[in-house]
């Protein structure tokens, strides 16, 4: 090893805003502090939960719940509808804000959760429960959140800190308290674990993390199998998972249509597709990336869903072919009779368009309509929004 | 109150002075420390051996100083099992000033009463080796109506413990608050910082004879309002201006208090912890003067 190298303690601080659609509701209307409220698509009776406030949490109502079980539990609970772009803009002036104490900053989809590694900054911005509590006054004074925040040496602790303290409030764990710290909580608080690894530990009377902390990996190995390395290690406060910037190729988007009506037409589905996939194009060209997979979520009646891709080696950012691609995973996972809630289409593996030519062959004269309509479109969609104007659907639903 | 041997106390000083009329000389021993132990950039600036970590801190730290000011309980609400298990791991000799959480000062929560006796609880712990709660009250807190009353239903509300209260707003720095205080027997945390208007000055006001508290965070005029704490409190003390610190106010104090605890809060580069040996090699020369 060479010499001046040492590892240091890792500092993790985790960012989590309960309900986080709610914040952004709230923050958006005052005047939906206090009240029991719910978000989700509104487009339909039979659509699910996607957030509620505490309120509402207080009287039952929880994710994924059907909207009418959810409103008969909460009858007086306001409901609007998701709006994931306002919220995905709320992350991203959090993440603005995490931006300026380090580079290494890991979050999720229009959650609230993030994962900030502070590990080696204190010489610029000084302690890491301070970079915390700056963080979350910046936060709540720029933005008008409130968000939890814990800090940890790894993502599971501060993970685990979090689970103490919500809706609000803040957990330092101190390194080398990991264990102890972890001891007498619950095992329910442990992230990563099944359910059935759950029902498995419970049958076992291990309710307490400090309980499975007690068994040695041989131990775990009998009822547990590979999974033993990750609950001994999770146990005792061990997570050596890194805080992952996502690159660019993992990064990835999408865009998702309740049904009015549960359904299992295929022209319907074909048409809501078609409408995805104009708008994920749009947002291709607008970022000047490609996507070289397009995935597409089907969720059934039943709460069951199937997630199938397809992939295009070049990428692309056009609409014909994305149509291809699209309708090429939708057969793929459109394999029960059940019929259909939602409909989700994503685009990951994504790169950036390259703004080299191709040295010999001449883009064909369709190729060259093909562009031009679809500039068109982005103008006309650009300024009238998206659904005035798309592409007709049937031809080409009868060429694939 | 505990007074540990002096001989395993280091960072502590005895002051000696003569007695007013005949009589035994009276002595004020002054413990030193800094705000906080646990920084990683005091094992880059060498204070610690290269590879310390945080769980080994305390013991090191023991080695040169007798007290500390835990500031992570300002940052956080003070919990029994963790301060429990600190005080335990602790050298024997180590003292606890511990700082008040941020929710009662610097943001307070509506149901700051509970939190109080959630604090108090926190504290627990600490037993007789606490020193001082550490009330900090926030540059903007001013001597209006509302943040006296407030001011002291707080103090009300910590009766028992011994207090000390710093005002970064100068307009306490009047008589009548330092009446009061003494009324009460909290210390006033004398406060060496950077000349700017508005800030509390250095004074040598003791209100309770029992304990004086001094806190040096730094002269850094250009930092001070930065919202950075490393160029806050990025500032190293000359042996001068240490001399003279000695001189107008650690030794008329101490002459009038039974011991008193000098605190650094100039970490970066960790300035504090050379700072307090500094200042501990100087007010024992001074003591041991006195003493032919």
């Amino acid at each position: 090893m060479s010499q001046g190298f040492r590892v240091q303690e890792r500092s993790v601080l985790h960012f989590n805003v309960a309900d986080f659609a709610v914040s952004v509701e709230r923050v958006v209307d005052s005047g939906l502090r206090g009240k029991a409220l719910i978000i989700a698509p509104q487009t339909t009776s039979r659509a699910i939960v996607y957030d509620m406030s505490e309120e509402a949490y207080g009287e039952g109502v929880r994710k994924g719940m059907w909207l009418k079980q959810a409103m008969r539990i909460c009858s007086g609970a306001e409901v609007l509808a998701p709006r994931i772009d306002l919220y995905q803009k709320a992350m991203k002036a959090f993440v603005k804000t995490l931006q300026t104490y380090s580079p290494r900053i890991e979050c999720g989809q229009a959650d609230g959760h993030f994962f900030v590694d502070v590990t080696g900054t204190h010489r610029l911005n000084g302690l890491a429960p301070d970079v915390g509590w700056r963080v979350r006054r910046h936060v709540h004074r720029g933005l008008g959140i409130n968000p939890i925040w814990t800090l940890g040496t790894s993502k599971l602790v501060a993970k685990v800190a979090s689970r103490l303290v919500k809706p609000v409030g803040e957990y330092i764990v101190t390194p080398g308290e990991e264990a102890d710290f972890l001891a007498p909580l619950s095992i329910m608080l442990l992230p990563g674990l099944s359910r059935k690894e759950l029902e498995r530990l419970l049958e076992f009377r291990l309710d307490t993390i400090g309980a499975l902390a007690g068994l040695t990996r041989r131990q775990l190995m009998v009822p547990f199998g590979k999974r033993c390395e990750y609950l001994h290690n999770a146990s005792r406060g061990i997570d050596e998972s890194v805080v992952s910037v996502p690159a660019e190729s993992e990064q990835s988007f999408g865009y998702e249509h309740f049904f009015a009506e549960d359904t299992n037409d295929r022209r319907e589905l074909e048409g809501v597709l078609a409408g995805l996939v104009s708008r994920a194009g749009n947002q291709l060209r607008v970022r000047r990336q490609v996507t070289r997979r397009l995935g597409v979520w089907l969720h059934y009646s039943d709460g069951c869903h199937v997630v199938r891709q397809a992939s295009c080696r070049a990428g692309t950012a056009g609409d014909f072919l994305l149509r291809k691609l699209a309708v090429t995973a939708l057969n793929r996972a459109w394999m029960r009779r059940i019929r259909i809630r939602s409909c989700r289409l994503v685009c990951d593996r994504l790169q950036r368009q390259s703004p080299q030519l191709s040295l010999f062959p001449e883009p064909s004269a369709d190729r060259c309509r093909e562009t031009k309509v679809l500039a068109a479109l982005d103008l006309i969609h650009k300024r009238f929004g998206h659904g005035v104007v798309e592409i007709g659907h049937h031809k080409l639903a009868g060429t694939t | 109150m505990v007074d540990r041997d002096r001989s395993n106390c280091p960072g502590r000083v005895d002051l000696v002075f003569d007695p007013v009329s005949a009589g035994t000389a009276s002595v004020c021993p002054v413990y030193i420390g800094t705000c906080g132990y646990s920084y990683t950039e005091w094992v880059d600036s060498g204070f610690y051996p290269e590879g310390t970590r945080t769980t080994g801190m305390l013991g090191l730290y023991g080695r040169c100083f007798s007290v500390v000011e835990l500031n992570y309980t300002w940052y956080q609400m003070a919990r029994a099992e963790l301060l429990s298990r600190m005080v335990e791991k602790a050298p024997p000799h180590m003292l606890f000033a511990a700082k008040l959480t941020r929710t009662m000062t610097h943001e307070r929560a509506d149901n700051w009463r509970e939190q109080l006796q959630l604090y108090r609880q926190g504290i627990a712990p600490l037993g007789d080796r606490l020193v001082a709660v550490q009330i900090q009250l926030p540059p903007g807190f001013e001597r209006s109506i509302a943040n006296r009353n407030y001011l002291a239903a707080l103090l009300d509300g910590l009766e028992g413990l011994p207090v000390a209260v710093e005002f970064r707003h100068v307009s306490w720095a009047i008589d009548s608050v330092f009446a009061e205080l003494a009324r009460r027997k909290v210390t006033l945390v004398a406060v060496d910082e950077p000349s700017l208007p508005g800030l509390f000055p250095a004074l040598d006001v003791v209100t309770n004879p029992a304990l004086f508290y001094v806190r040096f965070h730094g002269r850094n005029t250009n930092g001070w309002r930065s919202g950075n704490m490393q160029k806050k409190f990025n500032y190293d003390y000359s042996d001068e201006e240490l001399q003279l610190w000695r001189e107008k106010y650690i030794l008329p104090m101490a002459a009038r208090a039974g011991r008193g605890f000098v605190f650094f809060n100039n970490h970066v580069g960790a300035q504090a912890p050379r700072n307090g040996a500094r200042l501990a090699a100087i007010l024992a020369q001074q003591s041991k003067r006195a003493g032919k």
